[in-house]
């Protein structure tokens, strides 16, 4: 795309040369749009989760729907794996390939189609981004509720792949709440429609639900209907610091005990304070406090006051040290960047992190979180916390160096610790995060092999031969096989 | 020879002569002045830069965005893949806008990342054949020297004034230049002449001395763009300041360093360090140059006796525009109607954090109405030398650039000249009618109606 002035005037870059597939997918796309040379297809090799790396064998950029099923039967034919991408911004792995698989980048298929404020819906392209959506709706009154902390890069596509969830998801819902309709491209090339216009609710089972958050095992998503929401009358947003993470804790039950559901309910410990107050957008908060939290609540401007000055009292019979409403727009947006980067700004304070996604009951918080200053202990690793606390998910970001050797497994074993104490006090290995590479092997601490097995023979109905994203999602059971194997061989 | 050979080479005379102390490598950087592993050490990959990156805006491709270019760099140093021609392109085709850095949680340098590497691979890979003349000529050969300059922006000048500028047009002999280069020939502003050595070294304040300031009078700037130096010599002895102009200094750098040749870049800084070595401020006009020496001390990180200067130095460096706001401008009274828009220079707003003043400067200029311009930080496609080297993407940035100026608007502020010449270039080429000022001329008409209606008073 990008023509350079040496290569008009100088000699061309001398290409090796395309094996029959790449060819293939050349002849379908143009050559321009598919990547295939090692130094293209390095960058390629991870997500955002960074642990787990493979090299893909070509990256396609595709630009229509006719395009995908092209792309995916000749891939089909060719028995090729291949798996869809969006931006890149996953945290589990599920965009990395194993290595070998064809990528499918959505990136290019980004315009918003239909926009229907009537009935409050858009129609978009997968790789259309989350935050875009709001940005071209707002000055008309409507935003796009779902609202990851990746939502300035990562792509609506990729939302409904990972059914992600947001900061603002405690009162609004995760992606699959949000979703009207899809259209998918199946492995066989196929093109199914799923919801219909204006329909809320059908009959029969529900397709929909079963494709957001299937990470890309199940189908390729090529066009979106979703939700768009009336901006809410008013907003008002709390900081309180706490001395103790136990008062932070009681007070975030508190304050869901007494009826107010929170548009947004965060906590940060100590750790997660100083990599965001180290990073781009710092906000003083003071670096001795155990834990803060962070509370906006939104909706009909009339009740907002009330609910802000229970919540105030709330933190206050919780030993909260200093507790403040945010005076301005400008104050409000600093602490919610503050908040936003915070899985990045740990990059300011460790060369690399692994973030879990553990999920909780609320109230067990205290104790988890004493297990988990354990695991850090015993793994001799930092562990930040950052806690979306009103719905209980919690992410542990383990800070290590992966060029000391071994701190990586150390890290990954850390990892594993974390979820199982959440999976122990009736809590989950993911809430928004998906499962990707990263946590297949721990869907065995909350299924047994039978709930496995089912949702394979989900899988292989609408993926028969797992060519497409394969070896995510679930533990693969040729790891057995092959340690079995070696035990033979031995 | 190879890169691969000459990397070879390279360890081969380390055996040799045993200066293996000397001469270090990194994975399959083999040479002189190498990147700095803290650098990528930061980046986490998390991907936010994406979106604020104008080539992975264009092209969606992950080795064109900073994310991307960081992980090549590292790959690099990790020994997975060599220093050639697949690696230079998504490094070269970084626009060095520093977009990414004021998206980055983790403030991670990427702008400094891609100098250093672009070092690396012009000394694997020194510019050949066509690009390797110009390049010569132009950075090593003209650049640096002001003599040089000055004799161009003489020929200019002549081309402009004598006639054949109107015969060149007439007779269409531009239609063998590549458009690009002919559109910025339509835009090329009225030289006038460079102000170092026409004004004298050290320019008065007008009435009480507040405070010595010394001011780079840049290359372009001063050749294509000598009303905006006259301009802010004229609003800073208004506003108080003495003003210097050393005569032993020169160009900034910047355009050398994007280049990958951090030795000319290396000799400039030296250069200007030792001409402001008197001064305690040195306040720049052009965004670029600002950035350029405010990061001095990131070229000489490997070399322990120049760092402390640069640094102390770089810590000097202040643009014009943030200075007199938080000096404490004279508030001109006169009114200038005008509406207008301000863009953010790249190495303004993201380069130097400097957004809030310049606006400032021009929201309290009585009578300018200022509309803000979306995405107002978004590079423009001028990005130093960019429009030439890579006139496909830094045109398309253009075009956006200038479908989203308001409508109504007479005038179009900045901070550098690089964009002032781009969007000029733009705003004729769209067929449209904004002037494009400099962010200090605005200033310098408001206290000239000040002056004007004060000296009317006098005579009435």
């Amino acid at each position: 795309m990008i023509k350079d002035v040496r290569n008009l005037f100088g000699k061309k870059r001398q290409r090796q040369k395309p094996d029959a597939v790449v060819q293939k997918l050349m002849d379908i796309v143009g050559e321009n749009e598919v990547l295939y040379l090692k130094e293209d297809l390095i960058s390629y090799e991870c997500d955002g989760y960074t642990m787990s790396k493979g090299m893909p064998k070509a990256v396609v950029f595709v630009k229509s729907t006719k395009q995908v099923t092209d792309v995916v039967k000749c891939l089909n034919k060719e028995e090729t794996p291949y798996i869809a991408r969006g931006a890149g911004t996953g945290l589990s792995g599920g965009a990395t390939p194993l290595g070998g698989e064809v990528l499918i980048s959505l990136v290019k298929m980004k315009k918003m189609l239909h926009l229907d404020l009537e009935n409050r819906k858009a129609v978009v392209e997968p790789g259309f981004i989350n935050l875009k959506l709001t940005q071209s709706i707002s000055d008309k009154g409507y935003y796009y509720a779902p609202d990851p902390s990746s939502q300035y890069t990562c792509t609506i596509g990729g939302n409904v792949a990972e059914n992600s969830g947001g900061a603002h998801c405690l009162k609004y819902g995760v992606t699959t709440n949000h979703i009207l309709g899809l259209e998918i491209v199946l492995p066989s090339g196929e093109v199914i429609e799923l919801g219909e216009e204006g329909v809320p609710d059908r009959p029969g089972y529900d397709l929909l639900g079963l494709l957001t958050g299937s990470e890309g095992t199940l189908g390729i998503v090529t066009k979106i209907t979703v939700k768009v929401l009336k901006n809410p009358e008013g907003k008002k947003t709390v900081l309180a610091y706490f001395d103790e993470i136990d008062d932070a804790s009681k007070a975030v039950s508190e304050i869901i005990a007494a009826g107010i559901i929170p548009a947004a309910l965060e906590m940060m410990d100590s750790i997660a304070i100083e990599g965001v107050e180290s990073a781009a957008y710092p906000v003083g908060h003071p670096r001795d406090i155990a834990a803060f939290l962070l509370i906006e609540v939104d909706g009909i401007a009339a009740g907002i006051e009330d609910q802000i000055d229970e919540i105030l009292t709330v933190c206050k019979n919780n030993n909260v040290r200093e507790v403040k409403v945010a005076k301005d727009e400008a104050e409000r947006g600093l602490w919610w960047a503050n908040r936003k980067m915070g899985f990045g700004a740990m990059g300011a304070i460790s060369p690399d992190y692994l973030v879990q996604d553990g999920v909780i009951p609320r109230t067990r918080l205290p104790e988890v979180l004493t297990k988990i200053a354990e695991i850090s202990k015993k793994y001799e690793l930092r562990i930040a916390n950052i806690f979306h606390a009103g719905d209980g998910n919690l992410h542990p970001l383990i800070l290590y160096d992966a060029s000391i050797p071994g701190e990586s497994e150390r890290a990954s074993k850390a990892g594993s610790e974390c979820l199982k104490a959440c999976a122990d006090v009736g809590g989950s290995i993911t809430g928004e995060h998906g499962v990707g590479i990263e946590k297949s092997a721990e869907m065995r601490f909350i299924f047994s092999d039978e709930e496995i097995a089912a949702q394979t023979d989900i899988r292989a109905v609408f993926n028969p031969k797992n060519l497409l994203n394969p070896g995510k999602l679930f533990p693969q059971p040729g790891r057995c096989a092959e340690v079995k194997k070696e035990l033979v061989k031995a | 020879m190879s890169v691969h050979e000459k990397g070879l080479a390279n360890l081969v005379e380390i055996a040799k002569n045993g200066v293996a102390c000397e001469t270090k490598t990194l994975g399959n950087y083999l040479w002189d002045d190498l990147p700095d592993e803290n650098k990528w050490a930061d980046c986490v990959h998390c991907g936010m830069c994406l979106e604020a990156c104008p080539t992975y805006q264009e092209t969606g491709e992950e080795q064109h965005s900073p994310r991307g270019r960081v992980y090549l760099i590292k790959a690099v140093a990790e020994g997975k893949i060599n220093v050639n021609e697949a690696f230079s392109k998504p490094v070269f085709d970084c626009l060095d806008c520093r977009a990414c850095e004021t998206a980055c949680p983790a403030d991670v340098q990427v702008g400094g990342l891609i100098e250093e590497a672009r070092g690396q691979i012009r000394q694997a890979m020194p510019l050949k054949g066509f690009s390797g003349m110009i390049s010569k000529t132009a950075l090593k050969g003209v650049f640096p020297h002001q003599n040089r300059l000055n004799m161009l922006g003489g020929f200019m000048r002549f081309y402009q004034k004598s006639g054949v500028q109107t015969v060149v047009r007439k007779t269409g002999m531009l239609n063998v230049m590549p458009t690009h280069l002919k559109d910025m020939e339509s835009v090329l502003p009225k030289v006038g002449k460079p102000v170092l050595g026409r004004y004298p070294e050290i320019v008065p304040a007008e009435g009480e001395t507040k405070q010595r300031v010394g001011i780079l009078t840049g290359c372009v700037m001063d050749v294509m763009f000598s009303d905006v130096n006259e301009a802010t010599i004229r609003v800073l002895t208004h506003n108080g300041f003495e003003v210097g102009m050393p005569k032993q200094q020169g160009c900034c750098g910047a355009l050398h360093i994007h280049a990958g040749d951090r030795e000319t870049g290396k000799m400039l800084a030296k250069q200007n360090i030792e001409a402001f070595k008197d001064y305690d401020k040195v306040l720049v006009n052009a965004a670029g140059c600002g950035s350029a020496l405010q990061e001095y001390h990131e070229l000489f990180r490997n070399d322990p006796e120049m760092l402390p200067l640069a640094k102390e130095f770089s810590a000097k460096v202040e643009d014009v525009s943030k200075f007199l706001y938080d000096t404490d401008f004279k508030r001109p009274k006169a009114e200038v109607k005008t509406k207008i828009t301000y863009h953010d220079a790249c190495h303004l707003a993201h380069g130097q954090g400097v957004r809030f003043e310049p606006r400032q400067l021009l929201k309290e200029i009585p009578g300018v109405e200022m509309v803000e311009l979306p995405d107002a930080d978004r590079c423009c496609g001028s990005a130093g030398i960019y429009n030439l080297t890579h006139p496909e993407m830094a045109g398309a940035l253009l075009d956006r650039k200038i479908d989203d100026i308001p409508e109504n608007i007479e005038m179009i502020s900045m901070g550098n000249p690089g964009c002032m010449l781009q969007i000029a270039m733009g705003v004729k080429k769209h067929g449209r009618s904004e002037k494009v000022v400099h962010t200090i001329q605005l200033l310098d008409w408001a206290y000239e109606k000040d002056k004007e209606e004060a000296s009317k008073q006098v005579k009435s």
